[in-house]
């Protein structure tokens, strides 16, 4: 039997009944990361000796008659910007090459608390910054449909591993799509979920007012398990708010309200248009009552997003001096100054490109013009939405406006890259959850739909993931 | 408006970063690029709104109580003599 194959619930269902041990599936997991690590590259770190002796450890609770938790023996890979105690958290940055986190981050403690075991840390755009896993230390992550092409980013190890079948699930973070884009262009499924409503205590921050941790996985069933075990208040992050959700991945009975976003599709490639249109229709014929609507802000969301993200990134990254979480250079011969810009040199491109800028937009004289009207952008934007989810349970676009590219096609041209974001900025603008579903595909290449609820709504977009993956069998792994 | 090789290699120091005469050329370009898509902003007739603030309830500040890790929180190489190690001020 191939249990890497093995979906999340499937894993933990077959170790509580002892159909298989939570050491064979580990085992057989590790065999398939050795055999497609070497096309993909999801991880920086692989936990072999500790993955082994928790699946270990479950097997024994398991013979015990033990309680196990609801992801017993689940393999999950945690994108190597959120802390595992114990093991290197590198953020794929020289400047934290050697950086041994001393705890874990709240959501590794839930989710080791629900019995899974965390396989390895996944590859990332250094410092979660970036949109195709290619501004990595440690090489770019491919995209398993194509090994030419980039996976998506800044998840883009946390995806890849999923639909490689190198884990059951994955933890990323989500800044600006970073979560979903990935999601989109591999073919699984990424959450962003409501600011405020996942801890992000352990977080190597980059863009605190914008991000959340949010889970991939193959099934609406698996991240919906994840989004239990993560969700709810912690007493380490001041911005989650007082409440325990319990999620249900069943099909539902009700029938949505969808408004599709036409400033989504206007910009957006027509094969991935056609995806969407055609995702609209299999939901109108469930009884859903699909109609184009209109978000007038999209235009300016971009720009908001970057003004923000950058102006927050220039003031978190000042911390990194290398008397702290360094890596080896002596400062004999320097004066403070000249060692820390000395060693600052090391940030790669993009994250030197990004803290310039975020210097930019805060300089005396350009904060009125920059970063006070970005905010308003998002006034503006949380406005409208707010004013569409009275009318509609969910808005839905495509969630990448093109399919997955080539390798090196944008990484020179910051700006086309940075275009890409544009249907996914706008729910980290508002603080609403997104999540990102297998819509379909268009040569061979994966089409992520994008369904965005209303804050804490994340029942009735679980609800339309569950339903739509009900009706479709949109492949989730390819064969490799 | 034009960004400067001057203005780049400034904003480096600012932020305290050493950037080469390659980076400098290939940043002011760049920059200048994302600047102006930025200057989108200014199209935008704001006068009326609000900058976004928080309006939820989030949770209670936790006590500031120092807790002690197992292993080293800063995760440094440079240690003598229990302090960490710096470079020199001047």
């Amino acid at each position: 039997m191939e249990l890497f194959r093995l979906d999340a619930m499937q894993v933990a269902d077959g170790i509580k009944k002892r159909e298989f041990s939570a050491e064979e599936y580990i085992q057989q997991l590790l065999e398939r990361i050795d055999r497609v690590e070497p096309k993909v590259n999801a991880f920086i770190t692989i936990n072999r000796k500790e993955a082994i002796d928790k699946a270990r450890s479950i097997d024994k609770k398991v013979r015990d008659g033990e309680p196990v938790g609801p992801l017993a023996g689940v393999a999950v890979s945690v994108k190597d910007n959120i802390c595992v105690k114990g093991i290197r958290t590198t953020c794929a940055s020289k400047m934290l090459e050697n950086y041994v986190p001393p705890y874990s981050a709240t959501v590794v403690i839930r989710l080791d608390d629900a019995g899974a075991i965390v396989i390895g840390k996944a590859n990332l755009d250094e410092f979660a910054m970036g949109t195709t896993t290619e501004f990595s230390k440690h090489g770019a992550t491919r995209n398993p449909w194509d090994i030419s092409r980039v996976p998506g980013g800044s998840s883009g190890g946390s995806a890849a591993s999923v639909a490689s079948l190198e884990c059951a699930v994955s933890l990323g973070s989500d800044t600006g799509g970073s979560v979903r884009c990935p999601a989109s262009f591999c073919s699984v499924i990424g959450i962003k979920p409501t600011y405020g409503l996942v801890s992000r205590y352990g977080l190597v921050s980059y863009a605190n007012s914008l991000e959340q941790i949010g889970p991939a996985g193959r099934t609406v069933a698996d991240v919906t398990a994840v989004m239990n075990a993560i969700a709810g208040s912690d007493r380490n992050d001041h911005t989650t708010l007082d409440m325990k959700p319990d999620y249900s991945s069943r099909v539902p009975d009700r029938r949505f309200r969808i408004g599709i976003v036409k400033e989504f599709l206007s910009g957006a490639d027509p094969e991935v248009a056609k995806v969407v249109y055609n995702a609209a229709d299999i939901l109108t014929k469930q009884g859903c009552k699909c109609e184009e609507v209109s978000l007038g802000s999209v235009e300016y969301a971009l720009a908001s997003y970057y003004t923000i993200a950058m102006a927050e990134a220039s003031s978190n990254l000042a911390r990194y001096d290398n008397v702290r979480y360094g890596f080896e250079m002596s400062s004999e011969g320097y004066e403070w100054n000249s060692y820390y810009a000395k060693v600052r040199s090391n940030f790669g491109e993009e994250v030197k490109r990004r803290i310039i800028v975020g210097s930019y937009v805060l300089s005396s004289g350009y904060y009125g013009k920059y970063y006070l009207k970005a905010q308003q952008v998002r006034s503006i934007l949380k406005q409208e939405l707010k004013s569409l989810f009275k009318t509609y349970d969910l808005l839905m676009g495509p969630t990448m406006p093109i399919l997955p590219f080539k390798m090196g096609e944008k990484i020179d041209d910051p700006i086309k890259m940075y275009l890409v974001d544009i249907d996914t900025v706008v729910a980290n603008l508002a603080g609403t959850p997104a999540i990102s579903i297998p819509g379909g595909f268009s040569g061979g290449l994966p089409v992520g739909l994008q369904l965005m609820a209303d804050e804490f709504q994340e029942q009735t977009m679980l609800d339309a993931a569950s339903l739509f993956e009900s009706v479709t069998h949109v492949q989730r792994s390819p064969d490799l | 408006m034009a960004v400067t090789k001057d203005q780049v290699k400034h904003l480096g120091w600012l932020s305290r970063i050493e950037l080469s005469d390659d980076e400098l050329a290939l940043y002011a370009g760049q920059i200048e690029t994302i600047i102006k898509y930025l200057d989108k902003l200014d199209t935008v007739p704001l006068q009326e709104v609000k900058p976004v603030v928080a309006s939820k309830k989030f949770s209670d500040l936790r006590d500031d109580v120092a807790v002690e890790f197992e292993a080293d929180p800063l995760g440094t190489s440079y240690r003598k003599e229990g302090f960490v190690k710096g470079p020199r001020m001047v």
